[in-house]
């Protein structure tokens, strides 16, 4: 059982449909939560709706975001240098959201580092990767 | 002329000019000219954090950006110019920062603002300094996203 919670921070509708797709896989996901920035929404607003789903008790919580430099992750990333229980990763995957969701560690550097290689490595063109794996 | 993009965005450093934007126009530096930012230690690191590696962000309030700004200009770097309403950029305009046109990018809606055009709102102070920009040479279009056509802003300005 996860100890963190997690919110997926992005424009639109990507973050709910990324947390579909990853229930798709690996069926009902608990304590994860979906922020989408609406087009027309106030950057003031947009981190009144994270705040929500970042919650006011004192459990950890992964924010993971679309974009670097995106507003969801300009908004998370100034919670989270101001509060230490909360942790921002850009650039979030699918395989990235996949392992945050199954972990079992704590939400601690080790498990911030695997989730950033596991996103790297999600990351593959065929012929490259091809050429690795059979060499 | 280096400074290849003047935008004001009331959001500063975002999607729409991160992914966007900086790749249109290659840019390799950013400068935030903004008094607030500039003062506060935690949105200058935050708006640091906004850009993708490998462009340097520069905070600096409008004095010390129209100084640095000039000396860019002088360069081959090609610098994006970020700030949140006319009134930064008319300032900078008015200390003799060379600016060709300002985009207009990101001007949010609120009581006693008007709609210009879809995302770009105006108070009518905005208003009037867009105009003495324009008195002034500076040319100001609308253009949200890279790919939008420019809009003169002579064509949505309502006393027209």
């Amino acid at each position: 059982m996860r100890s963190f919670r997690i919110v997926v921070a992005g424009h639109g509708t990507l973050p709910a449909a990324l947390l579909a797709t990853a229930e798709l896989i690996c069926g009902e996901i608990p304590d994860l939560a979906a922020v989408g920035l609406e087009p027309t929404e106030t950057p003031d607003h947009y981190a009144e709706s994270l705040r929500a789903a970042i919650g006011r008790d004192h459990r950890r919580v992964l924010v993971l975001c679309d974009l670097l430099g995106g507003t969801p992750f300009n908004v998370a990333s100034a919670i989270a240098r101001r509060s230490p229980r909360v942790v921002c990763i850009a650039g979030v995957n699918l395989p990235m959201l996949v392992e945050a969701s199954l972990a079992t560690t704590p939400l601690d550097d080790e498990l911030i580092e695997q989730l950033l290689d596991v996103g790297r490595a999600g990351i593959a063109e065929t012929e490259r990767h091809r050429a690795r794996r059979v060499s | 002329m280096s400074l290849r993009l003047v935008r004001i965005d009331d959001r500063l450093i975002h999607g729409q000019v991160v992914a966007g934007w900086l790749r249109a126009l290659g840019a390799e530096r950013i400068v935030i000219v903004d008094d607030a930012s500039a003062r506060d230690e935690f949105l200058r690191e935050v708006l640091t954090l906004a850009a993708p590696q490998g462009v340097p962000v520069e905070v600096a309030g409008v004095a010390d950006g129209a100084a640095r700004l000039i000396a860019l200009a002088g360069t081959p770097e090609s610098v994006m110019v970020l700030a949140r309403n006319p009134r930064t950029v008319l300032a900078l305009r008015v200390a003799g920062v060379p600016i060709e046109v300002v985009d207009l990018g990101g001007m949010g809606s609120g009581p006693g603002r008007r709609r210009l055009h879809k995302t770009i709102s105006v108070s009518p102070d905005e208003l009037r300094e867009l105009r003495e920009l324009e008195q002034l040479g500076t040319r100001v279009e609308i253009q949200i996203v890279a790919d939008d056509r420019p809009i003169p802003f002579g064509s949505v300005d309502p006393r027209n």
